[in-house]
Order: C-alpha cells, then sequence, then structure tokens
C-alpha cells in the first residue's frame, strides 16, 4: 500500500507541475461550463424563460387582426415584435429570426365569412435552416387562429351572426344556387336547435354552469389537451450550467486520462518505468499507482467542478448521494480508459494525438461537446457506444433528472464495466509492449 | 557475489546472449565491454531481473534470482537513459526512488542526503532535474541508484554524453563506491574508463564472452605489440616489436634517431586482435 501511495503521490506531483496539463484537467473544464451555460442561458439565466422571437406584421388593422395579435402575444413561447414587412422579411432573411408572421389586409374580412369559403389566410415566412423552430411557430400560429374559430361556435350569439350574413349573403347573389342555399339554411337551423337543446340540458357530469349567458363552452369542444400536474418530481435543469457543468466535469475528466496516459508512455519511452521495473515495486503497483493517480485526480477534478457549479452558478444536485455514485463511476470508467488510451501509440507524440483523437470522438458523439438532444437522430442512435454518454447521463441522472437508484443502475454499470474492461486489456498490451 | 550460468537469451532468430557464465566478486568492479549490439544490455537486463534468461541461471549470492523482490531491493540500477523526472528535484527524485526500495522516516532523508552529497549535488538538492546540465542529471541518475546502499551496482553507460569534468566526477563517484565495499557492475564502449577502472573485464560481441580477466591479462594475452613511433632524419618510423627498447637502441646506434614514442597496447587492440573490427566503429 505504501509503494501504491509513493508512486500514486509522485504522479499527482507531476500533475500539478504540469501548467499545462493541469490548465485542460482544471480550468479549463471550469470555464467550458461556465461559458457554454451562459451562452446557453441567455442574459437571464433562466434556462426555461427562453422564447422564440417572431417579427409580426400586422397589414390588415381591423378588431381581428389586433385580436389575434393580441392571442399570438399570449403564447409563452413566443416573443411578438412588431414591425413591417420590409424589416420582418429582412430579419428572417439574415438568420435573426426563425420565422416571421403577417397578417395581410382581408384578414377580419375573412373572420366573418366562415362559411363562405373565404380562408383566413396568416403568412409566415421561415428561415429554411431552422425547420423546427419555424415549424413549431407555425404550430403555435395555426393553434391560435383554429381558436377563434373554436370562440365562434362556442358563442351562440356569432355563430348566429355568421350564420345570419351567410345566409343574406347568398341570398343577395343573383346566381345563388337554390338548393345549396336551402341545404345551408336546413344545416344552419338545425345547429341552432342543437344549440338551443345544449343550453337547456346541461352535459353529462357537469358540476357548474357557469358558462356565460348566450354561450356554451362545452358545447364545441372536439379537442381537449389536458395539462398533467407531477408530483414535487421536476423534470428539466434548473438552468442552463446544470447541462453545461456535466459536460464540463467530462472534459475534465478526459484531459486527466489523456494527461495519464501520455505520461504512461513517456514514461515507457524514457526509461523511467525501466528502472522502477528494477526496484522491487511489483508491477501490478506500477501501473496500479498511475490509475490510482488517475482516479485521485479526476475526483478531485469533478469535486472542484461541482463546487463551482454549486457556488458559482447555484446549481443544487437532487441527490448528494446519487451524484458521489454517479463521480466514483465516471472516474472509474476514465481511469479504465487511460490505460487504454497508453498504449496507442508508441510515442509522447503519437500516443497525444491518438488519444486526444478517441476522446474527442468519444465526447464528439457521446454529447460531451454538444448535448445530444440537439443532436441529430442517427448520433443519438451510436451515443450508446460512448462512455460519456453514459457518463453525462449518470452525473445530469444526479443534478437534475432526479434518477432512481434503479434508473442509475445501467449507466452505473456501464462505467464500471468500461473501466474495467479498458484497464484489464490496456494493462495487458501495456505489459506486451513493455516486455518488447 | 553473483553468478551467470550458460545463460541463453533469444529475440527470435537473433541470439542476443549465447551461453554465457560468469561471476563477479564481491568488491570489485566488473565491466562489460562491448560494441552497440554486442548484448550487453541484454546481459543487464537480465541481471536487473528485467529479462528472464530463455536458458541458464543466474543466482545472486546463491540466494535467488535477480527477478525476486528481495534480490532487487540490494541491486541498484543507473540505466543508460536518463530515468529521473524533469518535474521533480533532485530530493524528490532521489527519495521516491530510495522509498521503492522500502526507506523510510529518518533513514530515508539520511540516505538522500548521502546519495547527493556523493554526487555533488547537496547545494541543488531543491531545484527541479530540468534545469540541470546533462552531466548533473547524469550524477542525479547515479544518485537515484545508490540512495537505498545496494550491495550490487549496475551502471549502464553511466558517462555517455557528459562533458569531462562531470565524467570525471562520476568516475570518481564509482571509485568511492568501491571503497565503501559496493560490488560495481560497469557497461561502456569507452575502453579508457574500462581501464582505469575496472579490476576485471568481460569482452563480449554477438553475445558471446571473448575473454575476461584483469586489463593486465587481457593486454598480455590479447594486445599485440607495442608500437614504437621513431622520428628519423629520413622520416617517421612506425616499429611493432615485443622489445621496444631493444628496437629504441638499435636506431640509436644507427645515429639517425630524433624522437620517439611508445605506444602499448590497449583494449581497442585487445576487442581488434578478438574480433577483427575496432569498438568505436561499432
Amino acid at each position: 500500500m505504501s509503494t501504491l501511495w509513493t508512486l500514486t503521490a509522485k504522479d499527482l506531483r507531476l500533475l500539478v507541475r504540469d501548467r499545462a496539463g493541469l490548465f485542460f484537467s482544471v480550468f479549463f473544464p471550469v470555464l467550458y461550463a461556465v461559458f457554454f451555460g451562459t451562452v446557453f442561458s441567455g442574459a437571464a439565466g433562466d434556462y426555461k424563460a427562453r422564447r422564440i422571437g417572431i417579427p409580426f406584421v400586422d397589414e390588415d388593422r381591423t378588431p381581428a387582426s389586433a385580436a389575434f395579435l393580441r392571442a399570438v402575444t399570449g403564447e409563452g413561447q413566443l416573443q411578438v415584435e412588431v414591425t413591417d414587412r420590409a424589416a420582418a422579411l429582412d430579419l428572417v432573411r439574415h438568420g435573426r429570426r426563425a420565422a416571421a408572421v403577417l397578417i395581410p389586409p382581408g384578414f377580419g374580412e375573412a373572420r366573418k365569412k366562415l362559411f363562405r369559403g373565404v380562408p383566413t389566410t396568416v403568412q409566415i415566412a421561415a428561415d429554411p435552416s431552422r425547420p423546427a423552430e419555424a415549424e413549431m411557430v407555425k404550430g403555435l400560429v395555426i393553434r391560435r387562429l383554429y381558436g377563434g374559430i373554436q370562440e365562434i361556435f362556442t358563442d351562440r350569439a356569432l355563430l348566429r351572426q355568421q350564420m345570419d350574413d351567410t345566409l343574406a349573403a347568398l341570398s343577395a347573389e343573383p346566381e345563388a344556387n337554390p338548393v345549396r342555399v336551402a341545404a345551408l339554411t336546413a344545416m344552419f337551423e338545425a345547429v341552432d336547435r342543437f344549440m338551443r337543446t345544449l343550453d337547456a340540458t346541461p352535459a353529462l357530469g357537469a358540476t357548474s354552469t357557469s358558462a356565460p349567458a348566450g354561450t356554451n363552452a362545452r358545447a364545441f369542444e372536439p379537442v381537449r389537451i389536458e395539462p398533467i400536474e407531477l408530483e414535487s418530481r421536476r423534470i428539466g435543469p434548473k438552468n442552463f450550467y446544470a447541462v453545461s457543468f456535466p459536460q464540463g466535469i467530462i472534459w475534465g475528466v478526459m484531459s486527466c486520462a489523456a494527461t495519464f496516459g501520455i505520461s504512461l508512455v513517456v514514461e515507457r519511452t524514457g526509461g523511467t518505468l525501466r528502472r522502477l521495473r528494477t526496484t522491487p515495486a511489483p508491477r501490478a503497483a506500477l501501473l496500479g499507482g498511475k490509475a490510482a493517480a488517475c482516479l485521485l485526480s479526476t475526483l478531485c477534478v469533478c469535486a472542484l467542478l461541482l463546487g463551482v457549479a454549486r457556488f458559482g452558478f447555484g446549481v443544487r444536485p437532487i441527490s448528494l448521494g446519487g451524484l458521489a455514485v454517479a463521480v466514483a463511476c465516471v472516474c472509474v470508467a476514465f481511469a479504465g480508459i487511460m490505460m487504454l488510451l497508453s498504449v496507442l501509440g508508441r510515442t509522447e507524440q503519437s500516443a497525444g494525438g491518438i488519444g486526444w483523437a478517441v476522446l474527442l470522438v468519444m465526447s464528439m458523439i457521446g454529447g460531451g461537446m454538444v448535448p445530444l438532444f440537439i443532436m441529430p437522430g442517427w448520433i443519438q442512435a451510436i451515443s450508446v457506444a460512448s462512455p460519456v454518454r453514459w457518463a453525462i447521463l449518470a452525473l445530469e441522472g444526479a443534478i437534475w433528472r432526479d434518477f432512481s437508484a434503479s434508473e442509475m443502475l445501467l449507466p452505473c454499470t456501464i462505467l464500471i464495466a468500461t473501466g474495467v474492461a479498458c484497464f484489464v486489456v490496456g494493462a495487458r498490451l501495456f505489459a506486451r509492449l513493455d516486455s518488447r | 557475489m553473483l553468478h551467470l550460468s550458460h545463460v541463453l537469451k533469444r529475440y527470435g532468430a537473433l541470439c542476443a546472449v549465447d551461453d554465457l557464465s560468469l561471476t563477479i566478486r564481491r568488491g570489485e568492479i566488473f565491466g562489460l565491454l562491448g560494441p552497440n549490439g554486442a548484448g550487453k544490455s541484454t546481459t543487464v537486463n537480465m541481471i536487473c531481473g528485467l529479462l528472464a534468461p530463455d536458458a541458464g541461471e543466474i543466482r545472486f549470492n546463491g540466494e535467488g534470482a535477480p527477478s525476486d523482490a528481495a534480490i532487487r531491493r540490494r541491486i541498484g540500477v543507473a540505466p543508460q537513459e536518463l530515468a529521473i523526472y524533469l518535474e521533480l528535484s533532485a530530493e524528490e527524485n532521489v527519495r521516491f526512488f530510495a522509498r521503492l526500495y522500502g526507506l523510510r522516516g529518518a533513514a530515508l532523508a539520511e540516505a538522500t542526503t548521502a546519495a547527493l552529497r556523493t554526487v555533488g549535488l547537496s547545494d541543488r538538492r531543491r531545484e527541479r532535474a530540468r534545469t540541470f546540465s546533462g552531466g548533473m542529471k547524469r550524477r542525479l541518475n547515479l544518485a537515484a541508484a545508490i540512495a537505498h546502499r545496494p550491495e550490487l551496482l549496475i551502471l549502464d553507460e553511466p558517462t555517455v554524453g557528459v562533458d569531462p569534468q562531470s565524467r570525471n566526477a562520476i568516475l570518481e563517484n564509482v571509485l568511492d563506491l568501491r571503497r565503501a565495499g559496493c560490488t560495481v557492475i560497469y557497461t561502456t564502449h569507452y575502453m579508457e574508463e574500462a581501464q582505469r577502472l575496472c579490476d576485471r573485464i568481460a569482452i563480449i560481441d554477438r553475445g558471446r564472452l571473448l575473454a575476461l580477466g584483469t586489463v593486465d591479462e587481457l593486454l598480455r594475452a590479447h594486445g599485440g605489440r607495442s608500437r614504437l613511433i621513431a622520428g628519423t632524419d629520413g622520416g617517421e618510423h612506425v616499429v611493432e616489436t615485443d622489445d621496444p627498447l631493444a628496437e629504441l637502441a638499435r636506431l640509436r646506434a644507427a645515429g639517425r634517431l630524433r624522437d620517439f614514442r611508445v605506444q602499448g597496447p590497449d583494449l581497442e587492440s585487445v576487442f581488434l586482435h578478438l574480433t577483427g573490427r575496432t569498438l568505436r566503429d561499432e
């Protein structure tokens, strides 16, 4: 044990004196987490408060278009800025906004002619490079448009007005088809009778008749979306630092793994490893000391980053116990990966180049650079092969995903298995290289 | 102290060490002399316990093989490479290696101080090895090998690439260690060093032991004749002779001698005689 600690302490001392290694293992991950946390959080720093900005152009300027503007403005996900057509299109063309909503003249008039086949038209200009946001805007606009139609069907007076206007307009048309007029009249009268019946008869299961006079809020409601009240279990991070700091931790442990992996190559090529092997220290202690130093340094990096996240950026882990387990599993995994990295190159340069290439690929496909939910589906699919994915999942599980013990089991088991497998394979390959 | 008996080591088709048998006596400086690729490093690696012989046996004091940790504790090795940590100070380097040999507490501190004093680095003990000259790094390499006071010290080309002053200091250190009772195995391809330091020398080439003995014994057996170089009115004459004095008297009697010098046989000529090649050309 004393020999192991002697070897471990030597490596930790060397790490502390390697300024570049220390920077990339400790300070760079903090900078990374703070930078991306700040960028994605926005000035308010509230992850959930981010809204999509849309230019809104009202060329109709009627009470109906004004009401529609109010309705769209009421959408929590949209931040509406009223402007003119040229400015709105310019904002989208230059990529500063994902989509613009334009109300052309005739919008208000069309709203009054629901049954006369005149469509209510809204124009949407979308940035083709941001289809997801544009589709979201489109969906919200359609929702509000149909909201207006629903309003007509739930306000009997308004509906009566629409029906009377339609019949009057059709009767005034000299070429109106009498059969069509008769059919529409019959349909409108039937609808009117239906609504009167509804007014007179409370709906099944109704507990209140609080609807305003002349309306029947329950009369026309073909689709209803009901929000489910979750218990205290939060889904989603409190702020983006809760997302960026696990990624920063991954950068820190990857850097430690690379640093120690390369240092093992340096020991092999520089002759210190041969000298160590002439001492009474067992070979297992030589590799174990390196792994232990890597493990301790990654633990320190994790502790430091989590401390900065907690006290500097308000990231409060939901489960401290779960976080301790996750951190331990992550550190074990990357200590093992370090061992495997040390056999990838024969020289310090080649080991460094190959090692970082491997780690960067792991990070890219595992969500260490960009959060996985932003990535295309195929990358999300192959990310299961990257330990980085499981490391981030375990950390996030304890920090904000509120994983149960059984949910933590999968990522933690994969991390431990990865670490042990990499260490065993790496140690065997290392012994083979060393004996040449 | 150390006995190699019919030791054989192969790397595929190449026989690096071929049936090598020799005994190293307690308290002597034993030289392993040979060109690059002669099998010196393989022999040293087997003596250190880094390699296991394919055949034959190596015994330390008749007690065990160098692969045993207990035996390795009594051996010190200064490899040819500068096997020190450049980001550690001189003292930290020596302490680190001494701890691996089991030294602790006051014994560790005392051994570290003594080793650094021996190699003349006491006043630089707190400075990082990175700041040292090549010669100082070599001396530190030596200090890390002697701190635990080994019974057998293996020095593999310990003066490669160092300035004359540091080389001289290292050679003096080796002589001091012998005086302190340490047995030294010294590999080199510098014949002057071997001739100056070694009590006995083994000349090996292509894995085989060609000759073994004291310097005088080797010179007598394999050194060949002395060379008399005489300047005369007719120019410089080089004469190989077993009796330089008689030849000198003959030239003087002829009245033609202006100056002269005599070159005795050296280890280079021993090696040339044994192999047909020179050491330095390898």
